[in-house]
């Protein structure tokens, strides 16, 4: 008898099969493992990660690693993929001009016009002029409140831009109800003596006359051409609350559009795609082109710096010159990004137009039998390369239950989407894509504005809730959750992340319901996407419906909607389709180490 | 004496008299009413723990002198939400705040 081990190094996690093969050379499947990849894959450093795993995988029977026989490495897919993200659209402010936020507790409602006069030059004011008085955070809400009742006695104060969180306090002390926005962090932007329109909201409502051009041109007296320049503002305090705009001599506000740039596809039939014509248009002309032998974008513009920004990542990991990188796919995502706006004074946002892309490279074949060298010596067993990795992928995908050949199997995972079809002879056809987990959560990243990846990716992966008491949360399928014992006080009021460690909160002020549209719009423009144009590129004909069984494996195959969402978009192509469950016991893991084990058997005979 | 009206319970014990106006004006702030109780214990974490039982809201706040706790009906005596000695003003306001969110459902600020 033998032991067998199969290896697969994947982008993220490493994954060991132990079999054993018996006289009558059948196989006994004993153990598996998966631990987190180290180093980048195909790379010396990778060493310890499938050290570890087959300690893992042997200690859980009970063995020792050196009773492994021989272990087999998967040829690991020459691709390796990568993502970038720019906005086509911004909104430049460049003077100070408007104030449009959410402050938690605003008072009064209305709306008015007037003058700004800062609080401590109330005395220089003049009776019969509007004023809106501006105050800092110096002066407390009594004081405020006092010297306000006094001077209104002689003069006509509309409105009250706070930098404090003071705002009801101030409005329980007058004698005169005016609207009051609160929380302007940036006070000292405020240009004295400037013609500004305040409005406040009525609860539970948003603003009207300064979200909407004709409205700010009624309050500041405005003509058409400066009607025209403040739409971008009009735009931007589309939501809020409450919001301040202040006129400007010579219609400071653009809206500027970067030059996006062209996209070259140098293939079987040379095309050229403006980046601005949206991710539809790009993705016809990729299907359109027919081979793709490298993607590049017109100098010195967005998408140039961009494809740029791919080629010099790519030329890092693989350490081969820049000219040397050739982008083979790309998918193109539409999307919007929440861009602080410069200029403005509570550090507002503008939701600008972008387009996100994920370009995938043919690299020159991963250094796997290095590392099948090394790991021979360590090990003082055989260790060899064996088979490439879509068809051991397959091979593992058979043993899930239910599935016949002709098989189709798609591999989801962090850089690129794989799909391959094993027909009942034996052969196999096998493509790669672009765009896969990574660009998902770039996507996450940037709808919601988010500071770091590491959380777009646990949005990404977990079910949200919101905890509504200490001892209940509400599920974000609705369902209520009652606790025994009280939840963390850090918890409540929060929309947390369902995790197996507990409770994670999402630090981020946004919706459970946003959270979740943006989280599900994400996959399904990634992983619907992808998975038809793959499969495409694999079925018979390049007809969806010549394909009958497809096997979800990967990483992204154990998310907990996306076989979903697959499953019901490939109800219409009469396919059956479902997340593998290797061996019957793995799940959609595991299928390449488990195809490797399984390939040693067929070599023997 | 229980009052019936939906406030937050303040209960003290020799109060720091400018703790609790801050801490009442961060209550102010969020629109949300609150009721000073003077009382005999001394216990800080009795007082935050008595006042929240005994509001019709749940939320409640002790001070005893200069030692300042929130808590909110559910949770057991001393498991306070916050519980800060000599706290600065800015504190004071946030756990008035806190204490009034607690009520609108809203999530509570970082101290």
């Amino acid at each position: 008898m033998s032991i067998v081990a199969g290896v697969d190094i994947g982008n993220s996690t490493t994954e060991v099969c132990i079999g054993d093969y018996g006289q009558d050379r059948h196989v006994r499947f004993l153990s598996s493992a998966s631990v987190k990849t180290t180093g980048t894959k195909g790379t010396l450093s990778n060493i310890h990660g499938i050290l570890s795993a087959l300690k893992e995988a042997m200690g859980r029977i009970g063995r020792d690693v050196s009773e492994i026989d021989l272990v087999r490495l998967n040829e690991a897919a020459p691709v390796i993929g990568d993502t970038a993200m720019e906005t086509l659209t911004e909104t430049i402010i460049t003077d100070s001009s408007m104030i449009g936020h959410n402050p938690s507790t605003p008072a009064g409602a209305g709306q008015a016009a007037g003058e700004l006069l800062s609080f401590d030059n109330l005395s220089r004011g003049q009776a019969g002029t509007p004023y809106i008085v501006f105050v800092d955070v110096q002066h407390g809400y009594d004081e405020v409140a006092r010297r306000i009742n006094e001077v209104a006695k002689s003069l006509q104060i509309v409105g009250i831009i706070l930098q404090a969180d003071e705002a009801v306090l101030v409005e329980n002390r007058l004698d005169h109800k005016i609207p009051i926005v609160d929380e302007v962090k940036r006070i000292d932007k405020i240009p004295d003596g400037r013609m500004a329109a305040i409005e406040v909201a009525l609860p539970g409502q948003f603003i009207r006359m300064l979200s909407n051009p004709y409205g700010i041109a009624t309050l500041l007296h405005l003509n058409a051409e400066e009607t025209k320049t403040v739409t971008p503002i009009a735009r931007s305090l589309i939501g809020n609350r409450s919001a301040v705009v202040i006129k400007t001599p010579n219609g400071d506000v653009r809206e500027n559009v970067l030059p996006a740039g062209d996209i070259f596809l140098q293939a079987t039939h040379p095309t050229r795609i403006p980046l601005d014509e949206g991710a539809d248009k790009i993705m016809q002309a990729v299907s359109d082109a027919g081979e793709i032998y490298d993607v590049t974008g017109q100098e010195n513009t967005n998408v140039g710096n961009m494809l740029n920004r791919i080629r010099r990542g790519m030329s890092e990991v693989s350490g081969e010159a820049d000219g040397e990188i050739h982008i083979t796919d790309i998918l193109a995502v539409d999307t919007l990004a929440p861009v602080l706006i410069s200029g403005a004074l509570a550090g507002e946002t503008c939701l600008e137009k972008a387009v996100g892309i994920a370009a995938m490279v043919r690299t020159q074949q991963l250094p796997m039998r290095q590392i099948a060298a090394k790991l021979s010596e360590t090990l003082s067993t055989r260790a060899t390369v064996a088979g490439v990795e879509a068809v051991m992928a397959s091979l593992g995908a058979l043993t899930t239950p239910g599935t016949k050949l002709p098989l189709a199997i798609l591999d989801m995972g962090g850089g690129s989407t794989d799909a391959a079809i094993i027909h009942e002879n034996g052969t196999v056809d096998l493509t790669h894509q672009a765009g896969a987990g990574e660009l998902v959560s770039m996507l996450i990243q940037t709808e919601l504005g988010l500071e770091n990846r590491y959380m777009a990716e646990q949005i990404k992966r977990y079910p949200l809730a919101k905890v509504e008491s200490l001892f209940h949360m509400r599920m974000e399928n609705g369902e209520m959750h009652f606790v025994q014992e009280s939840l963390d006080p850090r918890f409540y009021g929060r929309v947390v992340l369902l995790t197996e460690a507990g409770l994670v909160r999402v630090e981020k002020d946004i919706p459970m319901e946003r959270i979740r549209e943006i989280r599900r719009e994400a996959k399904r423009k990634v992983f619907l996407t992808n998975a038809k144009r793959a499969l495409r590129t694999v079925a018979p004909d390049h007809n969806l419906k010549n394909i009958s069984n497809v096997v979800l494996v990967g990483g992204s195959a154990a998310d907990f909607e996306i076989p979903e969402m697959l499953m019901e978009e490939f109800t219409q192509y009469g396919i059956v389709c479902g997340r593998g469950n290797i061996r019957g016991t793995e799940g959609p893991r595991n299928a390449v180490a488990t195809g490797l084990v399984l390939s040693y058997g067929g070599e023997m005979q | 004496m229980i009052s019936r009206r939906p406030s937050i319970f303040i209960y003290t014990h020799e109060a720091d008299a400018d703790f609790l106006r801050e801490i009442r004006a961060g209550i102010e702030e969020e629109n949300v009413a609150s009721e000073v109780f003077e009382k005999d214990g001394q216990d800080v974490d009795e007082l935050a723990y008595d006042a929240a039982a005994d509001s019709m809201m749940g939320s409640g706040i002790g001070i005893s002198g200069e030692d300042v706790a929130m808590q909110m009906r559910g949770r057991r005596s001393g498991e306070n939400v916050s519980r800060l000695h000599m706290p600065t003003y800015a504190q004071c306001r946030i756990i008035g705040s806190n204490s009034a969110r607690v009520i609108k459902k809203q999530s509570l600020r970082d101290l």
